[in-house]
């Protein structure tokens, strides 16, 4: 490794500008801000936040919901991993099932909420085409569909990707010693895959939890914390400093959730080879896996079916006559025009800007020697734990009197920083692969630290960048817990809008800008994976002909 | 020449090396010989200026080296690996250092090397598409075309297989010879130290154990790590391959 330049530090010292400013500080406004009083600072905040009923109930109704969803989400999320991973069903089909179970990623969390809403309401489209009503879907109910499908994609990569890293020859070794069904499955399946389920069904927690979208939209008079944080900040009464109580209540299980997170890690051991077998064969195995996997997704998307639908009629679902006079409504007004432009530019900045920033902090934590280095795991470390409305809020606190109140920057910051993680986890991964010696070779034959990593570093990354940056951009597309606290009418972003719509029961706008959020995504990602894979099929190429060598 | 003055290094309160003293003349390849955690490669990165000596000096035709910075020292080196990168095809590789220095290398020069080490054919191969073999000679050539004051070998051989081995083995005399390059070789294995320098220096942990030329070592073994180490493991081969041939061909 390349011995400390100047250059370095002076990147290292502008990261930890940022993070301290837009991470440290305003989490520690919060936390001040959460014991201050008229009086001076106590323990009173907290005190009669913990006294109101009201609030009282909706922690429990959110650990009640979120718990719930937990355990559905990672027993679904496995089912279908298994199928992909453990059975014959007919490969096309395993394809679609791994495409399909993520697509709810490319849609904001609070679309969901009116999907369920127009299927399963009164007059929704499953109601009509059912017959009757199912159960009251205002509360409990589209709660739990709502997060089971917001939560499922991500605990479906968790578990599918560990599936990988399973040596499947073990089963056919358990089967030899003469272990049953049983004992061969849970030795062979669930005990390697246990601290992954463990952390499937974490992530799921916290992600229910800590979820606005979902619960604004179909959450009705049930309240959940998030909903409470919402009221108590931008309610007719506004109290920042109860709202900081909450905001830290939030946080705690979340931090208990990465620490468990942590120690979850622990369960997870490494084969030393991994083989792949021919699954055996096994009708009833493979049909009835298959059924169930289809019921579930043909499920989901029947869910999101209306939201292609119900824009296209006069007015649903009492006019059924196709119509395109509301997606021409939303493309002539300008207001909503101007807010899907504001949504592409945030994103498309926090995208380039967050790829820039995390892709640096990952080379000066795997790649150099400076000291502190290890300081950005620790950054990575919280930006995974501090949900989007606790970061928000935070911010708001912080710089409500400032200049960057009610601007772009704030969000595109506050995006950069609470999906900060993962992007700069699958730098680091990537980098560390890379031969040592580069930085120091590019030295010997002239360039300078900068000039290597632009001229060797990065040409040799740039597939795992583009995923940064589809990452970065999709997730700040569909982002509503983040800037909920941050946007004016004259920063506006398409998810924020969609929730003031929801006030003039605006359904048809809400869907048609979904539909373009969805698109958008659908697009970018594609782009995403096709230059990606140009890449990877470059690198596929030059394998396969040194291993003919 | 080449004069290491002193040479000490600590790694967390463990001694590295101790007090290394070493003349190298000019145009001579020298082996640091040594089993793994000896300290050789510690002392190749010291010449190389990429590790701080704590210690000691380097002298080079007369100047104090030892706080010049890697890049200004002039040396050069092979990886063990070869550090070639991978988005780049052969002829990419090589010339890479020759756009940071313009007018060192003529275009003639360029393809001299690129003849001396028989790489025509393959320069607009992908990396990955090379050999082991062919991989060595990019990397040689790289190296070379900086024009270093010394070339330094990090376990050149170690991961070619026999009959290429021994051409590289060639390659690399011919390549001192040819252009009076002082070429210091690391190496774990006594037969290529001994077969290939003109002269071996052995370090067993942090001190030099023998420095001489490889008949010195055969001849007069300094101490016991010499004889049980390098000598034995030299003469149990070459038990072998006279059982393999039969006595009369010894």
């Amino acid at each position: 490794m390349p011995n400390v330049r100047p250059e370095m530090r002076i990147v290292y010292f502008l990261l930890a500008l940022l993070f301290a400013g837009f991470l440290l500080l305003p989490l520690s406004v919060l936390f001040i801000r959460s014991f201050e009083t008229s009086s001076g600072f106590d323990l009173s905040n907290y005190l009669s936040v913990l006294s109101n009923k009201e609030i009282i109930e909706s922690i429990g109704n959110s650990f009640k919901v979120s718990s719930a969803t937990a355990v559905i989400t990672t027993i679904l999320a496995f089912t279908l991993a298994y199928s992909i991973n453990c059975t014959r069903i007919y490969q096309p089909l395993k394809r679609v099932i791994g495409t399909v179970i993520i697509l709810p990623m490319l849609l904001p969390t609070i679309t969901y909420g009116f999907a369920i809403m127009y299927s399963f309401g009164n007059q929704g489209l499953i109601t009509k085409i059912i017959g009757h009503g199912f159960f009251d879907i205002y509360g409990f109910n589209g709660l739990l569909i709502g997060y089971v499908i917001y939560t499922l994609p991500a605990s479906f990569l968790l578990i599918n990707n560990s599936f990988k890293y399973v040596d499947k020859k073990f089963i056919i070794v358990s089967k030899l010693m003469g272990d049953g069904t049983l004992r061969s499955f849970s030795n062979t399946i669930v005990r390697p895959l246990i601290g992954t389920l463990g952390g499937a069904f974490v992530l799921s927690f916290i992600l229910s939890f800590t979820d606005f979208g979902i619960p604004a939209s179909v959450g009705g008079t049930y309240s959940v914390v998030s909903t409470q944080l919402y009221q108590v900040m931008l309610g007719s009464i506004p109290d920042f400093n109860h709202g900081a109580v909450i905001a830290v209540l939030m946080l705690l299980p979340a931090v208990l959730g990465v620490f468990l997170l942590y120690f979850l890690e622990k369960f997870n051991f490494q084969y030393e080879k991994i083989t792949d077998i021919e699954w055996t064969q096994n009708k009833y195995r493979d049909t009835f896996l298959a059924m169930i996997s289809s019921i579930f997704l043909l499920g989901m998307l029947s869910i999101f079916a209306v939201m292609f639908i119900a824009p296209f009629l006069n007015s649903f679902p009492y006019n059924l006559s196709f119509t395109f006079k509301h997606i021409l409504n939303v493309f002539q007004s300008g207001d909503l025009v101007a807010v899907y432009k504001n949504s592409f530019v945030v994103s498309i900045l926090t995208a380039i800007i967050g790829t820039v920033i995390a892709y640096s902090s990952a080379i000066l934590n795997v790649r150099t020697q400076l000291k502190g280095r290890t300081a950005i795991d620790i950054v990575s470390m919280i930006t995974n734990t501090v949900p989007g409305m606790v970061l928000g809020l935070s911010y708001l606190l912080l710089f409500n009197g400032s200049s960057l109140k009610g601007t772009f920057i704030i969000i595109i910051l506050c995006n950069i920083v609470h999906y900060f993680t993962t992007p700069y986890l699958m730098a680091k991964n990537s980098l560390s692969k890379m031969n040592r010696s580069w930085e120091t070779t590019g030295e010997l034959l002239g360039d300078s630290w900068i000039k290597t990593i632009y001229r060797v570093i990065l040409p040799n990354s740039v597939s795992t960048v583009i995923e940064m940056f589809s990452y970065y951009f999709i997730n700040s597309m569909v982002t509503i817990s983040g800037i909920i606290f941050l946007v004016t009418a004259q920063t506006s972003l398409v998810a924020s809008k969609i929730k003031e719509l929801q006030h003039f029961a605006k359904f048809n706008e809400i869907f048609v800008l979904s539909l373009l959020i969805f698109f958008t995504n659908l697009l970018i990602k594609f782009l995403c994976d096709y230059l990606q894979k140009r890449q990877v099929v470059n690198g596929k190429k030059i394998y396969r002909k040194s291993e003919a060598a | 020449m080449l004069k290491l003055q002193n040479i000490s290094k600590q790694f967390d309160q463990k001694i590295v090396l101790e007090n290394i003293n070493l003349e190298i003349n000019t145009g001579e390849i020298v082996s640091l010989l040594g089993p793994s955690g000896s300290g050789k490669t510690t002392l190749l990165n010291i010449i190389l200026g990429l590790t701080k000596m704590d210690e000691g000096k380097i002298i080079f035709n007369g100047r104090d080296v030892s706080n010049v910075p890697m890049k200004d020292r002039e040396f050069n080196i092979v990886f063990q690996d070869y550090a070639l990168f991978p988005h780049l095809n052969a002829y990419e590789n090589i010339v890479y250092g020759l756009r940071n220095k313009k007018g060192m290398d003529s275009e003639k020069e360029l393809q001299e090397y690129i003849d001396f080490l028989e790489l025509k054919p393959h320069l607009t191969k992908k990396i990955g598409e090379l050999s082991g073999g062919q991989k060595q000679r990019v990397a040689l050539a790289r190296t070379l075309v900086t024009k270093p004051k010394i070339l330094l070998l990090d376990e050149p051989l170690s991961a070619l297989d026999g009959v290429i081995k021994e051409s590289i083995k060639q390659r690399i005399q011919s390549i001192a010879k040819e252009y009076k390059l002082t070429t210091i070789i690391v190496t774990h294995d006594p037969e290529e130290a001994l077969t290939l320098s003109d002269k071996v220096l052995i370090i067993n942990r942090g001190n030099i154990s023998q420095f001489g030329t490889s008949r010195e070592i055969i001849n007069q073994p300094s101490n016991d790590f010499v004889k049980d180490f390098i000598l034995k493991q030299l003469q149990i081969k070459r038990q072998n391959i006279f059982n393999l041939f039969g006595e009369k061909y010894a």
